[in-house]
């Protein structure tokens, strides 16, 4: 019994490492990183590239919201980088269990998307006002929410929208969705949503001076086993390579120019 | 005399309870007992208990008049594929309640098969509405009383509706004074059953009948929420959820299913 359980378990290895391992130049180093789910098209592209550069390292992605990574590491410690959505989970995690090399890579904006046929006919911010659109926008305490309601409220227009909102999501891709399936008339999301969900959504642009900006930092988390690494794969981010990809799914540069 | 229960059985036993009740003690050692008043005052959180109540009460009702019947068919009535339907009955059960709502949308959103025609022809919208959420919690939690009441419906020996109609009785004064009575405790365990789902339901009601306090926010969704901003808060929503949910198993159990207890 023992040892055809021993057999199987060697079989099965011996499978995984066919078909995953390439056996010349198996990875030495793994490096973990936490992003926040809006960063997920991006940085996959990102490591991708990181690791055809970087012979022997491969780059392991931890992705959602950037509040729940942040709790994960202050509990479990096992991120070498974390890059957030907003600077107050990266507060959370300077404070518990601290960073280091922190820096802004990346800024995103407000968008509005409907679905491609614009049943409610928006086309500016101010016709969310307007009795009838059913709105969604993410919920309080998430990011793309707290922005959304802090640039309504700028433009005096919160009241008379947050009416429309028939529901406050969870994260900036159930917004999406709900707008993809035609379930609601418009959403607010980030640029680099918008972005992904392509013809399946119509965007509707905020201008700038109305707009709102989010600032993306990144750090090394002081839980990391791969510290080196870490600061190379920092500097890539913020490096040109990094900064096309992610000029390529809608982000700006970050605020002091990259 | 007291016979010993053999001491694997018994550690297994424990084992078993502590998988139950660990977390549930941990959560308790996390409540901010100092704000708890607070928190469970909120206007947040009596808008979502109320939702919350009148959600699962609902669900519980439809699950009970929709599920009983449809038992009773599974139970009695003779036709090819029924096992087919038995098994598609109580596939809520198994499926993701995420995927449970992408279905509800796919039926009975706003551009959904059914629900397409629902808003063009009457303007009734299930989507972000407390009617939503009943039948999305319902969705998931109908399957328990169909189990429960077919189970019960099986175990009564044909004999005494034989004996009913034989003495006269019209099918429906069988099924009201001899068959519903004696499959009671079944019925009332699935209810109670479907009417804990409900409470707990969170994938298939954000996904399907989103979230907005007042309306669409239950306890469930609003912890989820408060996850996010205000983790001991949340933790605090729970335990009401846990007192709530005790409260009313301890109650029924007492008055009604003594005799299976």
């Amino acid at each position: 019994m023992r040892r055809s359980l021993s057999m199987f378990v060697g079989l099965v290895g011996l499978a995984t490492a066919c078909s995953f391992g390439e056996p010349s130049s198996s990875p030495s180093t793994t490096l973990t990183v936490f992003a926040a789910s809006s960063l997920a098209v991006a940085f996959d592209q990102i490591g991708r590239d990181f690791e055809a550069a970087n012979p022997g390292v491969q780059v392991d992605f931890n992705f959602g919201s950037s509040t729940d990574l942040a709790a994960q590491i202050a509990s479990e410690g096992t991120a070498d980088v974390f890059a957030s959505a907003n600077p107050l989970a990266m507060d959370a995690v300077a404070t518990d269990p601290g960073v280091s090399d922190r820096t802004d890579f990346a800024t995103n904006s407000l968008v509005i998307i409907t679905p491609p046929d614009n049943p409610a006919q928006v086309l500016s911010l101010d016709n969310l006002t307007s009795p009838q659109v059913q709105i969604v926008i993410g919920a309080e305490g998430v990011p793309v929410g707290d922005y959304a309601r802090q640039m309504l409220r700028d433009e005096g227009i919160d009241h008379a929208v947050l009416t429309n909102v028939v529901s406050n999501e969870p994260d900036d891709a159930s917004v999406v969705a709900r707008v993809v399936r035609g379930e609601a008339d418009a959403g607010i999301v980030y640029v680099s949503d918008a972005h992904a969900a392509g013809a399946s959504v119509m965007t509707v642009a905020i201008p700038p001076e109305v707009n709102v900006t989010a600032t993306y930092p990144i750090a090394i988390a002081a839980s990391a086993q791969q510290a080196t690494v870490a600061a190379t794969f920092l500097a890539w981010v913020r490096g040109p390579a990094g900064q096309a990809v992610l000029r390529a799914q809608g982000f700006g540069p970050p605020p002091d120019g990259g | 005399m007291r016979r010993r229960l053999p001491i694997a059985v018994l550690v297994l036993a424990l084992l078993g309870g502590a998988v139950v009740v660990v977390p549930v003690l941990a959560l308790a050692a996390r409540v901010p007992w100092g704000r708890l008043l607070d928190t469970l005052t909120g206007e947040g959180a009596s808008a979502a208990l109320r939702v919350s109540l009148e959600v699962s009460a609902a669900a519980t009702v439809l699950s009970v008049l929709l599920g009983v019947p449809l038992a009773w068919v599974l139970a009695r009535a003779q036709f090819r594929g029924r096992s087919l339907v038995r098994a598609m009955v109580v596939l809520p059960i198994v499926l993701p309640p995420v995927v449970a709502g992408v279905g509800l949308l796919a039926a009975l959103g706003r551009r959904g098969l059914i629900g397409g025609w629902l808003d063009r022809v009457f303007g009734v919208q299930l989507t972000f509405s407390t009617a939503g959420a009943i039948v999305a919690a319902t969705f998931v939690s109908m399957p328990l009383v169909i189990l429960a009441a077919e189970a019960g419906f099986r175990g009564l020996d044909p004999r005494y509706e034989q004996a009913a109609a034989v003495l006269g009785a019209s099918p429906g004064y069988t099924l009201r004074r001899v068959v519903l009575p004696m499959a009671a405790p079944q019925l009332v365990a699935g209810a109670v059953l479907a009417w804990a789902r409900a409470l707990g339901e969170f994938g298939a009601t954000i996904t399907f009948a989103g979230n907005l306090q007042g309306r669409t926010q239950t306890l469930s969704l609003l912890v989820f929420q408060q996850l996010q901003t205000d983790p001991e808060g949340a933790i605090a929503l729970s335990l009401l959820l846990v007192v709530v949910s005790i409260t009313v198993l301890v109650t029924l159990r007492n008055r009604w299913i003594t005799g299976v207890g």
